[in-house]
């Protein structure tokens, strides 16, 4: 058990962190807590995905002098699905920010559960 | 394509009807409504006899609702058994309505339903599969839904909102069984003497004993049997009188109708003889008919007296079927019809009574006799049918469920049940010969306050001959019911 | 017939194309533009379908240059293609549905905004629908759901702002989860197209390597698609974000944007893992689960709503707990009933949400029951088309949602020990939709001298004609429904 966390040291991480995230975008209640830990989540995944994609004693896929020999890089598909992951988590970030910032100015409150209750004032 | 027309005509020409009239907005003028309405009966009379003495008794596939299962109709002799006694209740009935909806609002909305009822229930009596049948049964709880809740007061939707809720659970457990039955029975089409497959239901007895006895429950909720009879004693006082002898005459017999179907053209007399599916049947139709006499006996409000008289009585041809003895069976489509008859006929004129003098209880109605005498001999004369007192239909039909009773040797009930027939038949006369009673001997009372107008209040002509001709088809069938008999003689030796 | 091959490549670039172009255009343009995209790429559906359907084949279609384990690919048989024709009809008559409101509820300089959103959300569905990518799909997931959060939060209000705070939330725990799920299936497999993960997973269970990744791939994302969808314990985003968001978007996001998500479960199931795999693990058995809770809370939510859009919402609960129920049944026959009730639903529900506004816009605007008495009378072609939804919904004959319920109880008759629980809880779930459809039905048909009759209601007949065509289409699903299932199920043959 113990060596095969050790011998995993980055995906072991990898998953504290989506963990963490996780609890924090389920448990938090303030919405910017929660935003972060979306970020954690992905930064989590993205991370995995990195470790997996990496080769001991490899260098970047990036051609350098002309060689084209595959057993000199690494696995380029999980570097290049973190970039999309990062460009959909950036807007998924953004577009929640903005909502947030709206819900801000509207109730003055970043607690969803206050909002909620300010909701239900208003409709009776 | 000539029987695909004959048997659709009688369905679609009254349904069509009705639907536009429910468009008609425009249309205020009441003498033009009554005789579209008129008109829409007569002919669906006619297409409906049409149907019954020239429709062959042959498979019309309409279309294939999914790839197993066809939409059918297969007018065959039970079909047209329930055929006659539709056309024969909803047109009296619908004259009756002519006069006593004069004064109700949303006439066109009552027509249109009634009309669009009368095909449903054309298309039920017609309907050759499980699946056909469900969805006439659907629909005519639905289209006779809005008879129901006719004034809209909030007792009405209420009590038309049980009725829903009631037949929706109902039908649906019937559902069940076409699920299983899709599977274990070689079809899905009516046969005489059922269509399981032996092979396949060979270890799933137990099973659909079950689902058996879940569609004989479902059905019944229609024809009120005893733990699911509660929605008939509240729709019944609320819906217009009309509606009422509708409901009591017809409605609830497509429940029977159902069942007759459930039981001997898919399961098979055989399959369900001597289960505990059978007992449980029995026992419950004995305590609904025992059960309806007594809270008929004890109830004031006259229509509800007779919505629980027609509980009690429905649970006399549920018993006869039941026995799954063709001498009870016999007696049990002889008393569907007669009840058909009797029962329209009582509501009827309670609904004469209310309509013309306003009384709803039976102890207001002393002395009613002599201002409506024609009114209270149809209902006397009905009653004695209903009780059973020859030569009404009444006592054939009685004398062939207790005949059945002992011939089916069934260990207790075949002693029990026409012991518990005859208890019943004092508790009918117990509580329907009462407003006979008062209503020509009112006796010393007749003096009292609030009895000052003793003018003459019977119904109009409109009233009367419906009342009259029912009364008189139910006395006719009583003294000539060989005719019947013969009839419906071929298909008892064909089911059973 | 060659170039039939390039329609759904075709139909995603459109797609795309056109929500970026609409970003330039004026308001009224991007509308027009819209409806001539969403017609176009339903003929070339339709194409695709005639196309896979004549061949009975399926295509795999190289996006780039790259060939199988490395590109990208577009993989589409005869179901794909229905869901694609299907999906566009449906948007169509949503968007025309709501139309008026849309103008009404959207300041004028975002009207483009909102086409640009729907043109994003149809290519996400359409990709979803169509690619072979897992990658690719959760990049077309997040973009589904951003474009599905805008249509909520477009109509500005605390409401709004809030459902779309919340659906966004719980999305991206759904959408976290699917991509660590994909993540764990990449690592194990070491592939990311569908057909190629499925011959690796197939190897990986017959070595007994790596089970317990496999297992949480599958649960993760599993669990990811369920929660998008709105599966019962996560649905609390649903209601307010049906309930008020503008209701074009309230039908699309109901019907499609949900399913969209299950349709790629049911891909995944098939494609990526493998039916059988699924079968024996003891997921499904949890979905089943999930899926009874969801149809019963479901529908007893929707008793207590006192507002017509979220009891429409809450049932969309139960409804997909219907859903969920199916796959859990693990069985051919189970999926394909599933897959039914997907087209059954989406077609009923987006008809529920247009019918109801018709009802609510006659009464001024309030979506509370108590104004909404009489509501039919005032607008005719919303009252009957909420009641043919209703009816539907109950599961009446000759509507889809009969033919649904038939296939889910035949799928789940014959199973060792889930028949009993789906059918009683079909049973319950059943009569509790009666009573709430039920309910409202005779609510908007109850007189009412209402204080709204007077207002002035302009005869729309664009929305008269929707409604005409969403009943039209109803009915075609229920009473045609045997080549529609012979399709899902080639399609489904075609998946794996």
């Amino acid at each position: 058990m113990w060596n095969g966390i050790i011998g995993n040291f980055g995906e072991a991480v990898a998953v504290a962190l989506f963990v963490i995230g996780f609890a924090n975008l389920l448990l938090q209640k303030n919405l910017i807590k929660k935003i972060i830990g979306l970020n954690f989540m992905d930064t989590g995944t993205y991370l995995f995905l990195a470790e997996k994609g990496y080769i001991q004693g490899r260098i970047a896929p990036i051609i350098v002098d002309g060689v084209q020999d595959t057993s000199l890089y690494i696995n380029p598909i999980p570097s290049g699905l973190v970039l999309t992951g990062i460009v959909v988590s950036v807007s998924v970030t953004a577009l929640m920010l903005s909502l947030t910032i709206r819900l801000y100015q509207r109730y003055h409150t970043l607690n969803m559960d206050e909002i909620s209750t300010i909701l239900k004032k208003e409709e009776n | 394509m000539r029987e695909t027309i004959i048997a659709l005509l009688p369905i679609l020409l009254p349904v069509f009807m009705g639907t536009i009239l429910l468009f008609l907005k425009r249309l205020k003028e009441r003498k033009v409504i009554l005789f579209y309405t008129g008109t829409g009966l007569l002919l669906t009379g006619v297409l409906a006899w049409n149907v019954i003495l020239n429709a062959k008794d042959q498979q019309v596939t309409l279309f294939w609702l999914t790839e197993q299962i066809p939409v059918m109709l297969k007018p065959d002799v039970l079909g047209k058994v329930f055929l006659m006694v539709v056309t024969v209740v909803w047109i009296c009935t619908g004259f009756f309505s002519f006069s006593y909806m004069k004064h109700e609002k949303n006439e066109r909305r009552y027509y249109g339903f009634f009309l669009i009822t009368f095909g449903i229930l054309m298309g039920l009596g017609q309907s050759g599969n499980l699946v056909t049948m469900y969805a006439f049964f659907e629909f005519m709880t639905l289209a006779a839904f809005p008879l129901v809740i006719h004034n809209q007061s909030r007792e009405a939707v209420m009590a038309g909102l049980k009725y829903l809720i009631y037949s929706f659970f109902g039908a649906y457990m019937a559902l069940f069984g076409l699920f299983f039955l899709c599977r274990y029975a070689d079809t899905i089409t009516f046969t005489p003497g059922g269509t399981l497959n032996a092979e396949l239901i060979a270890d799933h007895g137990q099973m659909l004993l079950i689902i058996a006895g879940l569609m004989i429950l479902g059905f019944s909720v229609k024809a009120g049997m005893f733990p699911l009879h509660a929605w008939l004693p509240a729709a019944h006082p609320v819906a217009p009188a009309p509606a009422s002898a509708a409901l009591s005459g017809i409605i609830v017999k497509g429940g029977v109708f159902a069942i007759l179907r459930v039981i001997f053209y898919l399961f098979g007399a055989d399959f369900l003889r001597g289960t505990w599916v059978q007992t449980v049947f029995l026992v419950l139709s004995l305590l609904t008919v025992f059960m309806g006499s007594m809270l008929a006996f004890g109830e004031d409000i006259l229509k509800k007296r007779l919505a629980y008289s027609t509980v009690s009585q429905l649970s006399y041809i549920l018993f006869g079927i039941a026995l799954l003895e063709p001498t009870a069976v016999c007696g049990s489509l002889l008393h569907l019809m007669g009840h058909a008859l009797i029962k329209s006929t009582l509501f009827l004129c309670a609904g004469a009574v209310i309509c013309r003098s306003g009384f709803t209880r039976v102890s207001e109605l002393r002395g009613i006799g002599k201002r409506m005498p024609v009114t209270i001999w149809c209902f006397t004369i009905a009653s004695l049918g209903l009780i059973g007192i020859p030569p009404t239909s009444g006592f054939i039909s009685k004398w062939y469920l207790a005949t059945g009773a002992l011939d089916s040797g069934i260990a207790v009930f075949q002693y029990a049940g026409p012991v518990i027939l005859i208890i019943s038949a004092l508790l009918t006369a117990g509580y329907l010969l009462p407003v006979t009673l008062k209503g020509f001997f009112p006796g010393e009372l007749q003096q009292e306050a609030g009895h000052d107008t003793w003018k003459k209040c019977e119904g109009d002509r409109l009233m009367l001959i419906p009342l009259v001709i029912l009364t008189a088809l139910s006395v006719l069938l009583g003294m000539f019911p060989n005719s019947m008999l013969n009839y419906i003689d071929g298909m008892l030796s064909g089911i059973m | 017939m060659e170039m039939l091959r390039n329609f759904p490549c075709f139909s995603l670039i459109l797609s795309m194309g056109a929500a970026i172009v609409s970003s330039g255009l004026s308001g009224k343009l991007a509308r027009r533009l819209n409806t001539v995209l969403l017609m176009i790429i339903t003929l070339l559906s339709a194409g695709t379908l005639y196309l896979t359907f004549t061949t009975d084949t399926f295509y795999v279609y190289k996006m780039g240059r790259f060939s199988a384990p490395w590109g990208n690919e577009i993989r589409f048989g005869n179901l794909e293609a229905f869901m694609a024709l299907f999906f566009c009809i449906v948007m169509l008559l949503s968007i025309w549905g709501g139309k008026k409101h849309l103008k009404k509820e959207i300041s004028d300089f975002k009207e483009n905004l909102y086409y640009v959103l729907l043109n994003l959300l149809l290519s996400s569905l359409l990709a979803l629908i169509y690619t072979n990518d897992l990658f690719t799909a959760y990049v077309f997931v997040e973009i589904n759901t951003i474009a599905a959060c805008g249509l909520i939060m477009i109509r500005e209000n605390g409401h709004t702002l809030e459902a779309a705070t919340r659906y966004m939330l719980m999305s991206l725990i759904g959408s976290g989860l699917l991509l660590f799920g994909l993540c764990i299936l990449y690592d194990i497999t070491g592939h990311l197209l569908m057909s190629n993960i499925k011959e690796q997973v197939s190897i990986l269970t017959e070595t007994g390597e790596y089970q317990l990744p496999l297992t949480v791939a599958i649960l993760f994302i599993g669990v990811g698609l369920a929660v998008k969808s709105a599966l019962f314990p996560f649905h609390a985003w649903l209601p307010d974000a049906y309930g008020y968001s503008t209701v074009s978007s309230a039908a699309i996001l109901s019907s499609l944007v949900s399913k969209g998500y299950i349709f790629l479960l049911i891909k995944v199931f098939y494609r990526v893992i493998g039916f059988e795999v699924i079968r024996q693990s003891e997921f499904i058995n949890v979905l089943f689960i999930f899926g009874l809770t969801g149809m019963i809370f479901g529908s007893l939510s929707a008793i207590q709503e006192n507002d017509i859009r979220r009891m429409i919402a809450f049932s969309s609960v139960a409804q997909i707990g219907y859903i969920y129920m199916g796959f859990g049944l693990g069985t051919e026959i189970g999926m394909v009933a599933s897959v039914y009730h997907i087209l059954s639903h989406a077609a009923t529900k987006s008809m529920l949400f247009i019918a109801a506004v018709g009802l609510t816009d006659v009464s001024g605007q309030s979506k509370k029951f108590i104004d909404l008495t009489g509501a039919g009378y005032r607008n005719v072609a919303a009252g009957l088309t909420f009641t043919v939804g209703s009816l539907s919904m109950v599961g009446v004959p000759l509507f889809s949602g009969f033919i649904s319920k038939i296939l889910f109880a035949q799928a789940c008759v014959g199973h060792a020990y889930k028949m009993l629980p789906t059918l009683i809880c079909l049973a319950i779930s059943t009569i509790l939709n009666a009573i709430y459809f039920m309910k409202t039905v005779v609510r908007i048909y109850t007189p009412v001298k209402s204080e709204y009759a007077s207002l002035p209601w302009k005869k729309d007949i664009g929305y008269g004609v929707v409604c005409i065509l969403f009943i039209v289409m109803n009915v075609l699903l229920g009473m045609n429904s045997e080549p529609i299932v012979e399709l899902i199920r080639s399609g489904i043959q075609m998946f794996g």
